[in-house]
């Protein structure tokens, strides 16, 4: 097993035992491919995404914990949200420049949520229609500005 | 003769030069060379920034004095071998993994402790760390200051 398959199990097996409040895995499709993990997340109760559920894909390298994994939302509901993109990217600094090893699947669920839960105005972010059109298919590629902390 | 580092390309001797010939460094830098995937060379790789990786042959000279520094300062951080006591943290949160009698492990000034191979991977890669987000860097160089 590679440095990077043994984590994986690690942090699968601790998602399993005390898995975080609106945070879900199907351990099946994951045991299939362990590369590729797809979380079901809610809103949290006392946000705007209350009673919405989202899914998100994680897409993990070779080189897993020391670089990022890939993330965004997929599906038919993509939250509306100033760092989302209706293509499910998401403009996050831990995804990549503030990304950490000490960093996980279940503590990047719960920056996302957190992301949500401040939130205050559902809305695309400002450059939606021209950066769908242009950007890459991954994520990562994107030189991210990080201009807001507020949301 | 008597190079017993093994160099893969014949630059890595323009580290050894220092600042003396400083037309070296006017060399034009144009845009970096594309990415390549080549997995059977991993273990060759070099971070000059976390989101940059390039085999030892594409390294500017600056990035190749920015590795060599970031190479000897890790060396300065103080290691240990865990013996069992939960003084120096019970798990690596790189690898998520138990430390394990006898381990080697590698202290960074904020006091978290590591694995030293999961550390120093990171390390080629950012000098912070990946706890407390503490910069390692900023707390040698306070070291060296006052002692």
């Amino acid at each position: 097993m590679t440095s990077m398959e043994k984590r994986l199990h690690k942090e699968l097996q601790l998602l399993q035992k005390e898995p975080p409040h609106g945070v879900k895995i199907d351990v099946e499709s994951i045991h299939r491919n362990l590369t590729e993990w797809i979380v079901d997340l809610e809103g949290a109760q006392e946000s705007l995404y209350r009673g919405e559920k989202f899914q998100l894909l994680f897409k993990f390298g070779d080189r897993y914990p020391f670089d990022s994994p890939q993330v965004m939302f997929i599906g038919n509901n993509i939250p509306v949200h100033p760092h989302v993109y209706s293509n499910g990217h998401i403009c996050l600094s831990i995804l990549t420049d503030d990304w950490s090893p000490a960093l996980s699947v279940t503590s990047v669920c719960l920056s996302i949520v957190s992301m949500l839960s401040s939130c205050t105005e559902k809305k695309r972010p400002p450059d939606n229609a021209l950066y769908v059109k242009t950007c890459s298919k991954n994520p990562k590629k994107t030189r991210w500005f990080y201009h807001d902390d507020e949301v | 003769m008597g190079n017993c580092l093994k160099a893969h390309n014949n630059d890595d001797i323009s580290l050894l030069r220092g600042n003396e010939s400083s037309d070296v460094l006017e060399q034009p830098s144009g845009p970096p060379p594309p990415y390549h995937h080549e997995p059977s060379q991993r273990a060759q790789l070099y971070y000059p920034s976390p989101n940059v990786s390039r085999p030892a042959n594409q390294l500017t000279e600056e990035e190749q004095i920015k590795i060599a520094k970031r190479l000897g300062l890790i060396s300065h951080l103080p290691t240990g071998i865990y013996d069992g006591t939960s003084k120096k943290g019970k798990e690596c949160a790189i690898c998520m993994c138990d430390f394990n009698v006898g381990e080697n492990l590698r202290i960074l000034p904020c006091m978290h402790s590591y694995h030293k191979e999961c550390i120093d991977d990171w390390m080629m890669r950012s000098f912070t760390c990946p706890s407390c987000m503490e910069p390692v860097d900023a707390a040698l160089l306070t070291t060296y200051e006052t002692s």
